[in-house]
């Protein structure tokens, strides 16, 4: 039933007159309403660079009757403009709250656009937002070739994961790990969205830089499988039934688990880890080959650290 | 002027027999090449790099060079982290295939310092080895393998630095080492032709560029059988990553191997392994 509501819904909030489309990258920026009052904003499947100007993860955003959450803000504040466009588009209230999933910075370079509203993260996220912040400017203006005004990226405050009101607006917040080291995961029950942010990639392949570990990754999915979300947002990739969204992430990574845990048990290098043949699944989902590659290097020295020499992971 | 056109005109043949002859010429110079495409005598660098005649000259002197698909590099195609970048020379089709192997240098052509490692083989290494290597820029990184008077020599590019949505050597900075400084780890894994020893020193390997660091980086390894006897060395540079590790591919041995390794301050550090 709650499928049903979606032609109906334009008219629930009051946003201004159909307008001129927001343009971002010379391309139009478009929200796509996945629940009633609930929009996202997918990102390129892609990754960044000089011609998607840095827009490669998802935003979503909750007209509230006090206010619009945003969920994550983009890799600049020059987007997070013509976010904020585009969100005026939808909903007559202004963001007052900005939640930023975690510490990469197409997740919350955007938020100096948002300079009236509250922005929010885990005290976990925000130290690690503290201890990259200086090398992930350097990154984003090197790979997208464009200049961001350094001293306005500015790091959020904090909050705790439970249950939260925003305005009148409950949502609950999980602390998790997986990902980055301090991944938010919001869970609205209104709606029955679930937002994920990188926690959950779909249809393009996970980033594993930060993770702590794969299965830790993992065992945290199979906690939000609890929740009996009826649709998930991944920070990258479209909305679609969390199960989806779970399964898909999942399968790489315990695929990708065991394969690094194979070559190390037999004392090969990475480049014998890189040397394997992708499995069908994953060659359909966008940026497997350059992401495979990157968490092979990445993550090879700490299973082989684990595995041979017995240092604690 | 106004003769009908022929057909066939004069040019035309001429044109046409001169696009045959030229396919046929190309078919004469091809089929060599092609049918010894493994072994490439002419001087032209597959890789296209400006600095190949320099280090070719300065690190393997007026001896024969031939570029040879037997000797394989392996590498990702883009160093994810520059400051750990896995290599892998593998070339035991060549060593197969005659003489005894008895030099690899390898060198990345745009480093600061260029030489990455001189491998000498001897009477119980085989012809293959792996580490993590320094990239200062996307380059070519060459591997010379010496049979009998001859370089065969193999290579591969590396793009620079990737990063994405994350930043490349945060997270996994080799910084640990202070704690576990001179920690010589190694494994033997054995099958009936080799025996793989997997060896990791913990060591900053600082090559002395940055100022007010001076260079502190391990000069060499050595293999010595079960008497002490040397049976293969490996002399390496500070291109080599913090915490070098290796995969060095030996004879099988009963005993196993000891490996020794010094560096430029005098430390001396040592492991034995046995099947
Ligand atoms: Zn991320």
């Amino acid at each position: 039933m709650k499928t049903r509501f979606l032609a109906g819904l334009a008219l629930l909030t009051t946003p201004l007159a159909a307008s001129e489309p927001v343009m971002f990258c010379e391309r139009p920026l478009t929200a796509q309403p996945i629940a009633e009052n609930t929009w996202m904003v997918e990102g390129l499947r892609e990754e960044l660079s000089t011609s998607n100007c840095g827009h490669i993860g998802n935003q979503a955003f909750i007209a509230t009757p006090n206010g619009t959450i945003l969920i994550d803000s983009g890799s600049s504040p020059h987007f997070g403009e013509a976010l904020k466009t585009l969100i005026a588009q939808h909903s007559s209230h202004p963001v007052r709250w900005v939640l930023n999933t975690h510490h990469h910075p197409d997740h919350f370079f955007g938020n100096a656009a948002f300079d009236e509203a509250e922005h929010l993260t885990l005290a976990s996220t925000r130290a690690l937002m503290a201890r990259d912040r200086e090398a992930l400017i350097d990154n984003i203006e090197r790979l997208t070739g464009r200049n961001l005004a350094r001293s306005h990226i500015a790091l959020p405050d904090t909050i705790e994961a439970g249950e939260v009101t925003l305005g009148s607006y409950p949502l609950m917040l999980y602390a998790m790990s997986g990902h980055s080291g301090g991944d938010l995961v919001i869970m609205d029950h209104s709606t029955d969205v679930l937002f994920l942010g990188d926690m959950g990639f779909y249809q393009r392949a996970a980033a594993t830089a930060h993770s702590p570990g794969l299965q830790q990754w993992q065992e945290e999915l199979n906690e939000l499988r609890g929740l009996n979300a009826r649709i998930a947002v991944p920070g990258h990739g479209p909305s679609a039934p969390p199960e989806t969204v779970f399964d898909q992430t999942a399968h790489y990574l315990a695929w990708l688990d065991q394969h690094l845990s194979d070559v190390a048990n037999e004392g090969l290098g990475a480049n014998h880890a890189l040397a394997v043949e992708i499995p069908d699944a994953f060659n359909t989902i966008a940026l497997t080959k350059y992401e495979f590659t990157r968490s092979v290097v990445q993550l090879y020295p700490r299973y082989e650290a684990r595995l041979l020499w017995g240092t604690p992971q | 002027m106004a003769t009908p056109t022929p057909i066939i005109t004069l040019q035309r043949l001429a044109a046409a027999l001169t696009a045959f002859l030229a396919a046929f010429i190309w078919l004469i110079f091809m089929l060599p090449s092609t049918a010894l495409a493994t072994v490439n005598t002419a001087e032209q660098d597959p890789l296209n790099s400006f600095m190949w005649p320099v280090y070719r000259e300065r690190f393997l002197g007026d001896a024969t060079v031939v570029f040879d698909e037997r000797v394989i590099v392996n590498a990702p195609e883009f160093a994810e982290d520059s400051g750990q970048v896995p290599i892998e020379l593998d070339a035991s089709e060549l060593e197969d295939s005659g003489e005894p192997i008895t030099d690899i240098i390898a060198w990345v052509d745009l480093n600061p310092i260029p030489r990455l490692f001189h491998y000498s083989p001897m009477s119980h290494g085989l012809a293959k080895l792996s580490l993590n290597i320094r990239l200062e820029q996307a380059s070519a990184v060459r591997v010379a393998v010496k049979q009998g008077d001859t370089w065969h020599v193999g290579g591969t590019y590396i793009e620079a630095e990737g990063g994405g949505c994350t930043t490349p050597g945060i997270a996994g900075a080799d910084n640990d080492w202070e704690n576990t400084f001179g920690e010589l780890q190694g494994r033997l894994f054995a099958n009936e032709s080799e025996q793989r020893l997997r060896v990791r020193l913990s060591h900053p390997m600082d090559s002395g560029l940055i100022p007010s660091q001076p260079a502190f980086y391990v000069q060499s390894f050595e293999l010595l059988d079960q008497q002490g006897q040397q049976v293969a060395a490996l002399d390496i540079e500070a291109s080599v990553s913090a915490n070098p590790t290796l995969g060095l591919h030996m004879r099988p041995s009963l005993e196993g191997y000891v490996i020794g390794a010094r560096d430029n301050n005098g430390n001396r550090f040592s492991i034995g392994l046995q099947p």
